[in-house]
């Protein structure tokens, strides 16, 4: 490695599962490493199997959106748990202020998943619809239960599948551009969205249209923590070769 | 690391509650009425006067939060409900052990809880004025403290005097000196005292009195010292230093503390109602008017139920200049309205006017944020 010059040389995301740990030993039996970092919810597992070190996804995120974006202040990362926005010092990269939503499923990805199959949607024909639908009415549940209800009772007024399925985008937008308000920059143009919701076109188009800003999605949103890890690992292994 | 000697050797060792239970129950056989209190308006002084103990009712239990929301809304403070549902459940002991309460008008949660549970016991409420500095609220509150005096007197057809309250106020003082002064060890870099301590001393302290007390106290001063100079710390040499501020706390929401412990930072202050607040303060001594006296003091008191709550920032400012945290955790409890506006401000205050990290946790009693938990403060103590 030299310079600041990294190449990715393997990439691969395991379905999820209940048995973490066995997952893992796999990997330590196909894989080998000179320095490793863990991130994420299984952090702490995943560091007493593997060994290496761990670190928060938030360290994770603010390490990778710095290395690869230098100019961005703000990122947001919606994901299947929760949602969190970073504030990044844009000159030295260091976190200064983060937020995440309160411990309820409403504001993240697991919102959408309960969405489509209430409307017996795939993920994917959800987003579609909702790039055709227009914004007609609102969603005002802020539970996802009570969403869901009101969903089924919007179905039977006749209204369509598309106008249902983008105000349940405008549902999940309000939420992101209140948390996203109190973190943003007023002289930044841009924000970056990571983590698997950035992988919804539809989303990422609303949201740029309701932020007024440009929203930057890296070419895999979803491997952005792994690659800050990644990142973070370096300065471990410099660390092991001095104690050498 | 040498072997760290305990601080309490006796048969409640990290059971803080079982040992004030204890303390409750050795004063009750010895023919002491028992007073339980809400928050630390109550002033104590009364009933340690007329030879009573005070016994603090405040739960922290999550196992009895399903018994009360069959009564109280859901969405109400944790704490509220899970003192509640102890009274109705019949297994709160220090309530079942109480002969009378006192509460005070603080949030609207607990003051209407009040309401709810008079049929249970003799209860006194204290009017608190909330706007501690508007002129008149000391004699206004003062009016509250003599009819609780007066209750008490009724109730256990006693009479208080002056001349005894006079000598519990000095009493108070000195206990109250003496746990600041165990505070104040959490200074020490690296720590010598750990949060788990700090809260034993203030569990204890809440229902004791009296030479025992003092000399218990005093002992504890002791070993702190010898800590400090034999060089046994509670900590590692760079740990994290991070101060607890907010809500009360105990039971089931230690659980943040404990996941700052799991991420190898030191606790090195407990700012709120069930730590240093209520012994941050001294009463007037030889005023002429004891009553006023308490009256004046405990309307110091920097709860979040006051507005303006300058108190709050003052205290902040002299916690963080002493201990020097890296990290304030504004620990709020779900539905606690006071707490979590306020919570804007001492944020603000904490991160611009005393340059320190701040983050603000809002949980409950249960266990299904733990996960998120330990990823906010692992992430906010990543932070340097
Ligand atoms: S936080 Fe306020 S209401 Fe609660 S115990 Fe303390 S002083 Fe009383
Ligand atoms: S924590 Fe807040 S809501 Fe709960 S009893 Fe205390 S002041 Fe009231």
């Amino acid at each position: 490695m030299e310079g600041e010059t990294y190449e990715i040389t393997d990439r691969f995301q395991a379905e999820t599962s209940i048995d973490l740990a066995s997952q893992l030993r796999l990997i330590k039996e196909s894989h080998t490493w000179d320095s490793l970092v863990s991130t994420g919810y299984g952090r702490h597992l995943s560091q007493k199997v593997l060994g290496g070190e761990a670190v928060t996804e938030i360290k994770a995120y603010a390490t990778s959106a710095h290395h690869f974006y230098k100019d961005i202040a703000t990122v947001i990362d919606l994901g299947g748990q929760d949602t969190k926005v970073l504030l990044i010092n844009r000159q030295n990269g260091q976190l200064l202020k983060f937020e995440m939503n309160d411990k309820c499923s409403a504001g993240t990805g697991k919102f959408f998943e309960m969405m489509a199959a209430r409307l017996g949607l795939g993920l994917n024909d959800l987003v579609a619809a909702a790039i055709k639908g227009s914004n007609s009415f609102e969603i005002n549940s802020t539970c996802t239960v009570f969403a869901e209800s009101e969903v089924i009772s919007l179905l039977t007024t006749g209204i369509s599948v598309e106008d249902i399925a983008r105000a349940i985008h405008e549902s999940l937008l309000k939420k992101l551009v209140s948390l996203l308000s109190k973190m943003m920059p007023t002289d930044s143009s841009s924000i970056l969205f990571v983590g698997g919701g950035a992988k919804n076109g539809a989303l990422v188009r609303f949201l740029a249209e309701a932020l007024d800003k440009q929203v930057i999605v890296p070419e895999y949103p979803d491997f952005f923590g792994a690659y800050g890890a990644a990142l973070l690992s370096k300065n471990f292994l410099n660390k092991n070769k001095e104690k050498k | 690391m040498s072997q760290l000697t305990p601080l309490f050797t006796d048969e409640f060792a990290e059971f803080p509650l079982k040992r004030a239970l204890g303390q409750v129950i050795k004063k009750r056989e010895a023919g002491s009425k028992v007073v339980g209190a809400y928050c630390s308006y109550a002033p104590v002084e009364l009933v340690w006067a007329m030879g009573g103990v005070p016994a603090v009712l405040c739960a922290f239990s999550n196992a009895p939060i399903a018994k009360a929301e069959e009564t109280l809304p859901a969405n109400l403070c944790p704490l509220i409900k899970s003192s509640f549902g102890f009274i109705e459940l019949k297994t709160c002991p220090f309530f079942e052990l109480t002969d009378a309460v006192v509460g005070e008008t603080t949030c609207d949660g607990k003051k209407k809880m009040f309401e709810l549970i008079e049929k249970n016991r003799p209860l006194y409420v204290m009017d608190l004025p909330q706007c501690p500095t508007n002129e008149g609220a000391v004699e206004y509150w003062k009016h509250s403290v003599t009819g609780f005096k007066k209750f008490l007197e009724s109730e256990f057809t006693t009479t208080i005097t002056d001349s005894a309250i006079e000598e519990s106020i000095q009493a108070s003082n000195i206990k109250n000196s003496l746990v600041e002064e165990i505070f104040s060890f959490g200074a020490h870099q690296p720590s010598v005292i750990t949060w788990q301590e700090m809260y034993e001393v203030a569990t204890y302290a809440m229902v004791s009195s009296g030479a025992e007390t003092i000399a218990k106290l005093k002992e504890i001063i002791a070993s702190l010292t010898e800590r400090r100079e034999k060089g046994v710390f509670t900590s590692a040499e760079n740990a994290k230093r991070v101060l607890i501020t907010g809500c009360p706390i105990g039971g089931d929401v230690l659980k943040v503390l404990k996941l700052v412990d799991e991420e190898g930072a030191t606790i090195v202050g407990l700012d709120s109602c069930t730590g240093l607040k209520p012994y941050a303060g001294r009463i007037e001594e030889r005023s002429g008017d004891p009553l006023l006296a308490i009256a004046k003091r405990y309307l110091e008191i920097p709860c979040a139920c006051m507005t303006p709550n300058t108190g709050r920032t003052d205290t902040l400012q002299k916690q963080v200049t002493l201990l020097k945290p890296d990290l304030v955790i504004d620990l709020v409890l779900q539905s606690c309205h006071t707490y979590n506006v306020e919570a804007v401000k001492i944020e603000s205050y904490v991160r611009n006017d005393l340059g320190v990290n701040y983050l603000k946790v809002v949980t409950d009693f249960s266990a299904q944020d733990l996960g998120q938990l330990k990823t906010r403060i692992g992430a906010a103590l990543e932070m340097f």
